[in-house]
């Protein structure tokens, strides 16, 4: 057919190229006509001069006058030839444009962008992960009595504690995904099991679809899929021409019989209830002309469908159509063609429609608001019963399939609209892309972009933020602004340390009052989160001895320091000075006296190098108050940063996709980068100061919220109290919160630890839970002895008070501890009792924690 | 003690003595088994035990050489648990495969260090390190350190080394 239907659009293509050639030829012989013609009077002249001369002595004849008659002819024939010329032009003008818009780009299709896929395992809490949510919006609809016993992809069925869903193929250039049809058997909230039918194979994890997140649109803001006509199904164009057209294939692009009876029925009616227009003559309506209901408007559709189909075939007519046509609304956005109808309504791809579905889809054409299936279901129902009756009758439908159809109820999939939920995750991504894809092309090329956002995570981000920006202006009104583009601001941002994937992004209160992304487009003073920046640069050796050990003391006292604008002196927040303090102390409880004095002592740059290395790449001037976190960095950057600690030591890239795809060709793809940017086991201090911030420090509220597990965190507040942040992160996740105003001015009466620690709290419980999974475990190079907490000295036995610490290997305190006196210890035998404490320690550890006599049975058995 | 069961026990002994010696002086220690990941689908908590799943799937499809869908399952793995070395250690070999030996260093590090960190690292899985270690450092230049680790793997595991190479169903 297709072969058939080329050798005919080439055969036209012929004729147009053979009449040009007659058409120049004519040129060519009107040219030579009127050579002659020239020639002819010429002669005719010469020949009349030599008649004058030959008849010189006779009488002459006068010129003949035209009469009436001649004139008439005369004023037609110049009449007749300009309006052939008007009528030329205007066909030629609306040829060309026909031809350009059939030959170019026919459609504008927003690139999509989706989530990373959801992954089903046992184990897993069904209500934490939100399994009816998330199915519900992917479009999977609940298989019930009235529609059908065949479970097809896209349907779920619900039967006592199992799930048994049609998961969906997932297309892919890389890496596709086939449809399966899964059970998934629960214990109370948890996934006990899933397994793969027909077999019943066990299977380890699942992968669902990727959730649409959003689309970059242009100005109309439509949503299309486009399909090929070989992959809609036959009673889909069955169902369309039986209502809509259903002498498509016989006429030309104008069917006089349809124009008669519409006119006839709308005399009937007394008014307009019937049109007369093909699908050829609503193709070029919709591409090319304006709604508006006058004859010249009429007129040019007419002759431009004639136009469409004498250089097109009836399939790329009929292609055109389904995928331009309009579907109706989803949200602010409005759906076009039967490809997105089909994934709107019914949750599936067009290829997979049955004839009843197929019946609704044409049923809607006519007014997709007023009929549609979400809205109006009986209105939508009664019109797919006609076009399945006219099927029926129309010979395109066999019985069977029509009593079938008609028996079916509607099923549509819930509606689900673009809440905007993820608009700074696009702009986001949108700027991480490469520079080629810029707005045009991501607004009309129509790519698939497969993101990194957790969809339920991104859910989470946005209601915590929302909510706990909420709170705090109820529970501080001073704090309410009266102008709603200057209220309270805040941001949250969510990565995988492991890997940089951002996994959720909310850079404001509302991406509708405004657009600015303070997450990552934002610059503000880090505060306090800056300082383990100072306290790994201590702790590091680079070359000699640390300049510090988590054994160390730090001196609280008052500290005067001489800066190019003058004296500075640095304050506590509670303008207390505590003499003595631990290391763990100070960053415990954040003290910035002791944290300057240690900055100064390794030095500014060092700490400013460390910062870099984390992954801080705003500039960072090197001044005695970046200490303090004077420096304005971004809270993107905060997470990067921190994420190295989470991750061991491996700086990661912070992405937001994976890869990009045009039809069956992968344009983009983004490799994992690992980038060890710190020594592992000065990674494991940092993160051992941070949990102990959480257990005993500025952060103990987590635990008072009920959150257990392997938490680390910072807090952060600035001097000014501007700007609020807190940095938390489990083995897994990394979360960062600021909270601030636009235009700076300060926050009193809000702590980090009031402000955005519950909004971290309130993040993480909603997406993971209570209990964080996993620990951070201490790699090698990372020894744990007991220290005296009074001189900081290894605690051998007889030492009156020990508490647990960990070091480098090789930092280990000098000064031991035992009972008689606290003395240095450098002698030879040094190692060799530092070597037995430990092994004593390591004994006593194992018997603490040695299951005992019942533990061995169990593990026996 | 009745006769019978001194016999018994006596006979026992012996055949317990001589296989032992058998085993001794045939010189040649059992050659060790390294690890298959498809051997760990049961250990750990529910996210590490999908998250292996995941990367057995994986190796299924490099064995199949869809390398996108391999790279796929591991990323996922990953998602699932990210402190999954073996997760790592598959990634790594399949740029080993793909002789990106900058990557696969990366990755093998990342395994090794969280196989160290995890009290995971016995000699069934060091000998992979050994090997993919080998094989990047083979590939960036450097066979005088590659050399003794890939002999150190062929003479452990002779069965899936003596090649020089780790297939992807010889890990899964």
């Amino acid at each position: 057919m297709a072969a058939r239907e080329t050798g005919r659009k080439k055969a036209a293509r012929k004729k147009a190229a053979g009449k040009k050639a007659a058409g120049k030829k004519a040129a060519g012989r009107k040219t030579a006509a009127k050579k002659s013609a020239a020639r002819g009077t010429a002669v005719r002249k010469a020949g009349a001069r030599k008649g004058l001369r030959r008849k010189s002595g006779g009488g002459g004849e006068g010129p003949r006058r035209p009469g009436p008659l001649t004139w008439f002819v005369r004023v037609l024939v110049v009449a007749a030839f300009g309006f052939g010329v008007w009528t030329s032009s205007w066909l030629i003008s609306l040829d060309r444009i026909v031809v350009g818009r059939f030959e170019g780009q026919r459609f504008v299709v927003p690139s999509r962008v989706y989530s990373a896929p959801g992954i089903l395992y046992p184990g897993l809490d069904a209500e934490l992960i939100d399994l009816r949510g998330t199915l519900a919006r992917a479009g999977y609809r609940e298989q019930t009595s009235t529609t059908g016993r065949a479970l097809h992809p896209g349907l779920f069925r619900w039967s006592g504690n199992r799930l048994r869903v049609y998961l969906r193929a997932f297309d892919h250039p890389t890496r596709p995904e086939p449809a399966r049809d899964i059970v998934i058997r629960f214990e109370g909230n948890t996934i006990a099991e899933i397994r793969e039918l027909p077999r019943s194979r066990e299977v380890g994890a699942v992968l669902l679809e990727p959730e649409l997140v959003g689309a970059y649109f242009g100005n109309d803001r439509e949503q299309r899929e486009l399909v090929e006509i070989d992959r809609v199904p036959q009673h889909l164009v069955d169902a369309v021409l039986a209502v809509e057209d259903r002498r498509f294939v016989t006429h030309h692009g104008v069917d006089p019989t349809r124009i008669l009876g519409a006119v006839v029925a709308n005399l009937r009616a007394g008014g307009v209830t019937q049109g007369g227009s093909t699908l050829t003559q609503q193709l070029v309506k919709n591409f090319f002309l304006t709604p508006e209901r006058t004859l010249r408007r009429k007129a040019t559709e007419a002759v431009m469908a004639l136009i469409v189909e004498a250089r097109y075939s009836k399939r790329e007519i009929l292609q055109s159509y389904l995928n331009e046509i309009y579907l109706g609304r989803r949200g602010s956005t409005s759906v076009h063609g039967v490809g997105e109808a089909a994934r709107y309504y019914f949750g599936k791809s067009v290829s997979e429609l049955v004839p009843a579905e197929s019946a609704l889809l044409a049923a809607i054409i006519q007014s997709p608001n007023r009929l549609s299936p979400h809205r109006n279901p009986e209105q939508a129902r009664e019109r797919r019963d006609l076009v399945l009756e006219l099927m029926r009758r129309q010979n395109r439908l066999d019985l069977a399939a029509f009593n079938h159809a008609r028996a079916t109820a509607l099923d549509v999939a819930a509606p689900i609209s673009d809440a905007g939920e993820a608009r700074y995750f696009l702009d986001f991504l949108r700027r991480q892309l490469p520079e080629a894809y810029d707005r045009e092309l991501l607004q009309t090329e129509g790519l698939h972009i497969y993101s990194t956002l957790d969809s339920r995570l991104q859910r989470a981000a946005m209601r915590a933020l929302r909510g706990g920006l909420e709170s705090i202006e109820t529970n501080n009104p001073q704090l309410i602004a009266e102008d709603s583009n200057a209220r309270l601001q805040g941001c949250l941002i969510a990565m995988r340390p492991q890997t940089g994937e951002i996994v959720a992004l909310v850079g404001g209160r509302s991406y509708g009052t405004s657009q600015f992304d303070r997450c990552t487009q934002a610059r503000r003073a880090a505060g306090s989160v800056f300082k383990p920046f100072i306290y790994l640069a201590a702790l590091e050796a680079q070359g000699g001895a640390p300049t510090a050990t988590m054994a160390s003391f730090l001196d609280d006292s008052p500290l005067e320091i001489e800066t190019r604008d003058g004296l500075w002196t640095p304050q506590n927040y509670d303008h207390e000075f505590r003499g003595r303090v631990a290391l763990r102390t100070a960053i415990e409880r954040s003290l910035n006296v002791p944290s300057v004095r240690l900055a100064l002592d390794v030095g500014i740059d060092r700490v400013a190098d460390m910062a870099r290395r984390m992954g801080v790449k705003s500039r960072l001037p090197q001044v005695p108050s970046l200490a303090l976190g004077t420096a304005e960095v971004s809270p993107l950057e905060i997470a990067r940063a921190y994420s190295t600690l989470a991750s061991g030591g491996i700086r990661p890239t912070p992405h937001t996709f994976e890869d990009v795809t045009a039809g069956d060709r992968t344009l983009e793809q983004r490799q994992l980068e690992l980038e060890q940017a710190l020594d592992p086991g000065l990674a494991y201090l940092g993160v051992s100061l941070l949990e102990g911030v959480v257990e005993r420090g500025t952060a103990q509220r987590l635990r008072w919220m009920g959150l257990q597990g392997a938490i680390a965190g910072k807090t952060g507040t600035t001097d000014d109290e501007r700007d609020l942040w807190f940095v938390g992160f489990t083995p897994e996740l990394v979360a960062v919160v600021w909270l601030g105003f636009d235009e700076p001015r300060s926050i009193a009466g809000v702590s980090s630890s009031t402000g955005p620690l519950p909004i971290w709290a309130s993040f993480m419980q909603e997406a993971v839970g209570n209990q964080m999974r996993g620990m951070f475990i201490p790699p090698r190079g990372i020894e744990r002895f007991d220290i005296d907490p009074e001189s900081g000295a290894l605690a051998l036995s007889g030492c009156p008070e020990r508490k647990s610490e960990v070091f480098l290997s090789g930092t280990t305190p000098q000064e031991i501890c035992d009972g008689k006196g606290l003395r240095a210890y450098a002698g030879s035998d040094r190692e060799e009792r530092i070597r037995r404490a430990r092994e004593r320690q390591q004994k006593k550890r194992r018997r603490e924690s040695a299951p005992g006599l019942f533990g061995w049975i169990r593990d026996l058995l | 003690m009745p006769f019978v069961y001194r016999s018994s026990a006596i006979v026992l002994f012996a055949c317990l003595f001589g296989v032992s010696a058998c085993t001794h002086l045939g010189g040649r220690e059992p050659e060790m088994q390294p690890l298959r990941l498809s051997q760990l689908a049961a250990e750990g908590d529910a996210a590490r035990r999908a998250s292996l799943r995941l990367v057995v799937e994986g190796l299924d499809a490099d064995v199949a050489r869809d390398s996108g869908r391999a790279q796929s399952r591991y990323q996922r793995a990953l998602v699932v648990d990210a402190t999954n070395p073996y997760a790592y250690l598959a990634i790594s070999r399949q740029h080993v495969e793909a002789h990106d030996f900058e990557r696969a260093l990366q990755f093998l590090d990342r395994a090794e260090a969280l196989l160290r960190m995890q009290g995971e690292l016995a000699d069934e899985v060091a000998v992979h390190l050994d090997g993919l270690r080998g094989g990047a450092l083979y590939d960036a230049g450097d066979v005088e350190a590659s050399a003794p680790l890939l002999d150190r793997a062929r003479s452990l595991a002779p069965s899936v080394w003596g090649d020089g190479e780790l297939q992807a169903d010889e890990l899964r």
